[in-house]
């Protein structure tokens, strides 16, 4: 997989859309301004290449790295609260990690903050688990003289084992940890991570921090899990949701797949994820059977209900608003006379109107057929370049053997394959993209672009298809066209890109 | 120790409890002495509410892992009438957040305050509610005539 390293950096490399977003409303003071919508507090995922206006800043965070922000901010907030740092945790994911809001929430009413977060005002002592003679557990209402027994800040006191299972039960079953309160009936005590680390096991404890996780990621607007099956990275991406209808936010995951940040649909570049929402419901509810109307029925010129013919003479009543009509010229029936059965009227100013009407409604259906056609085609070919893909590894291993080249020496089919895909994956939705766009000059070079990538990648698909034999010859026309399909490709998404962020493409739809 | 034999030992504690010290207008404890898992209550209707003078009787079941989980708890018999009744033979005990920490006596004294007021905010019987919210008059007629026919009169 090493090979195609340079080319599918290329959509993961980086740009900066920040630079217009420092202006951020909230930013409280230089101290914190860094931090706002999590900076990246070590950088070691940050891939310098070359920016393009399609690409957008992002960062891949590994379970163990999530975890280490979550640590690294408690412990800064902790030291700007001088509280505990298990109490910090509870305060921050009770602030949803907003910290500056719960910085100056805590400095304005600490009581009324430390409160609602479920922490009360005590800190002083360390819980630890303890004997405590003549103590009943209010659980299980054991009094043995031996019972182990703990209590949290609150006081309130239950032995070991009541107090493991509960937490047990909410972790296993209930799948809290961030929210978990004291077993008092109406003690809203929050159980913090020291006490937890008391009392339950290890795998327990594991859970509870996986659960932790999960919702650290899912309070964080700039954080969202990389959607692919068993992956279990997520991605650092400082777009905002309000500016999605400028950028489309692709990013590409440690396990290789390029999605959306935004909507964490597959990568849909060029369209923004408003309209490839509004595509995809169209697609589902017509397509297949657009299609088919469009082949075999016509509107009644009179109130639009679709008609299809399935016998009889040509006098249409319609069935809805009985306006009677003839189905070849469409023209009222009344103007037929008495010339049934052969319609010479085509000529009647009635007629064309009716025409005229339906053929409008008749061209949308078309314009977007065309459109959809197009999409359908390319997601098509990929599935078909997919499995292309799956046979290229065997094709590879024989090239070696019949041609004397060396594994490295025919790598280049592997990233002609992983080309053909990326560049299907982009034309598919351009047609999306076009459907949506109302036409100006911009629309023409656009779909110049378009034009050229799809030239480009057919013929590139076809050279793939030919028989090992003939491929070591084809290397260099391989090599050739799979690099101008990249550069297509660049050049198609850059421009896309930069009008889309400038904002001068015109929809026909709202966003 | 399991959590069914924390369920029973809890269980006979309470038991033990509501026997020896028991809150006015409530009855309760296991069906027969071999499982403590069902038990029967007793209600006294309020005094100052159309239940007053009814007698309702319950059905209390609880899960293996109880106080983790709350028990269920059912009206026998003709039911109740009432905003936060089910169907009238079902009857949820409404409790805002369930804790290890609450008891059958906690549950049934909710339960009887529910019957002096019900809470409107979350009616469980429709129809009773909009009674209750719009027809007082109605309403309260209809519980005691249910109430007297209840006790056989």
């Amino acid at each position: 997989m090493d090979s195609d390293d340079d080319f599918m950096t290329d959509a993961s490399s980086q740009e900066d859309f920040l630079g217009t977003q420092g202006s951020d409303d909230e930013s409280l003071g230089d101290d914190f301004a860094d931090d706002l919508d999590g900076g990246f507090p070590y950088d070691k995922d940050i891939e310098k290449t070359a920016k393009r206006p399609y690409e957008v800043e992002f960062k891949i965070l590994s379970p163990a790295d999530i975890e280490m922000e979550q640590t690294q901010q408690m412990n800064e907030v902790s030291s700007i609260l001088g509280l505990p740092p298990e109490s910090v945790a509870i305060l921050l994911r009770f602030a949803r990690w907003n910290r500056e809001k719960l910085i100056e929430s805590y400095m304005d009413h600490p009581a009324e903050t430390l409160e609602e977060a479920g922490l009360g005002h005590n800190f002083e002592g360390t819980p630890r688990t303890e004997v405590v003679p003549g103590f009943m557990c209010e659980i299980c209402c054991d009094d043995g003289g031996s019972l182990q027994t703990y209590a949290m800040l609150c006081g309130h006191r239950f032995c070991v084992e009541c107090f493991e299972r509960y937490l047990a039960q909410k972790i296993r079953e209930e799948g809290e940890a961030a929210r978990i309160q004291c077993p008092q009936d109406n003690c809203h005590r929050i159980v913090d991570s020291k006490s937890l680390g008391l009392l339950v096991t290890s795998d327990l404890t594991s859970r509870y921090q996986t659960l932790l996780t999960r919702t650290y990621v899912d309070d964080k607007e700039n954080l969202k899990w990389c959607p692919a099956p068993n992956c279990e990275y997520a991605v650092d991406c400082a777009v905002k949701p309000r500016d999605f209808n400028k950028i489309v936010p692709t990013v590409q995951c440690a396990c290789k797949l390029s999605f959306c940040f935004g909507c964490t649909m597959n990568d849909h570049q060029p369209p923004p994820c408003s309209l490839v929402k509004m595509w995809l419901k169209k697609c589902e509810d017509d397509s297949e059977t657009a299609n088919w109307i469009s082949a075999n029925t016509k509107e009644c010129p009179k109130c639009h209900s679709t008609i299809e013919k399935n016998g009889g003479c040509n006098h249409m009543t319609c069935r809805k608003c009985k306006h009677e009509f003839c189905w070849m010229c469409m023209g009222l029936w009344s103007e037929h006379g008495t010339s049934w059965y052969n319609c010479n009227r085509y000529e009647e100013r009635s007629g064309s109107d009716a025409r005229d009407a339906q053929a409008r409604s008749r061209q949308s259906l078309e314009r977007y057929l065309h459109y959809y056609n197009r999409y359908a085609n390319h997601e098509q070919s990929a599935k078909l370049d997919k499995d292309l893909y799956l046979k290229t590894e065997k094709k590879m291993t024989s090239l070696q053997s019949q041609s004397g080249l060396s594994w490295i020496e025919v790598q280049f089919l592997h990233t002609a394959s992983q080309a053909l895909q990326q560049c299907r994956q982009t034309l598919k939705w351009t047609y999306a993209f076009a459907f949506y766009l109302s036409r100006n000059n911009l629309t023409e070079i656009f779909e110049d672009n378009q034009k050229d990538l799809e030239l480009a990648v057919e013929s590139l698909s076809e050279m793939f298809e030919k028989p090992v034999s003939d491929l070591a010859k084809l290397k260099v026309d391989i090599l050739d066209k799979t690099s101008y399909c990249n550069k297509r490709r660049v050049i198609l998404l850059s421009d896309t890109a930069d009008n889309l962020k400038n904002g001068v493409w015109s929809f026909n739809v709202d966003l | 120790m399991s959590s069914s034999s924390v369920a029973q030992k809890r269980l006979f504690h309470e038991y033990r409890n509501l026997s020896i010290n028991p809150p006015e207008g409530i009855f309760a404890g296991p069906a027969t002495e071999d499982d403590m898992f069902n038990w029967e209550a007793l209600i006294q209707g309020p005094e100052g509410t159309p239940f007053e003078g009814g007698v309702f009787a319950a059905e209390l079941k609880f899960p293996k892992d109880y106080p983790l989980n709350p028990p269920t708890m059912k009206f026998v018999g003709g039911g109740v009438w009432h905003p936060n009744g089910d169907d009238p033979n079902h009857y949820e005990h409404a409790s805002e957040r369930w804790s290890p920490i609450q008891s059958v006596e906690k549950i049934l004294i909710s339960v009887m305050s529910m019957l002096a007021e019900p809470n409107d905010e979350s009616p469980a019987n429709i129809e009773a509610a909009k009674m209750w919210r719009d027809r007082r008059n109605d309403y309260e007629r209809r519980v005691r005539d249910e109430v007297r026919r209840g006790l056989g009169l």
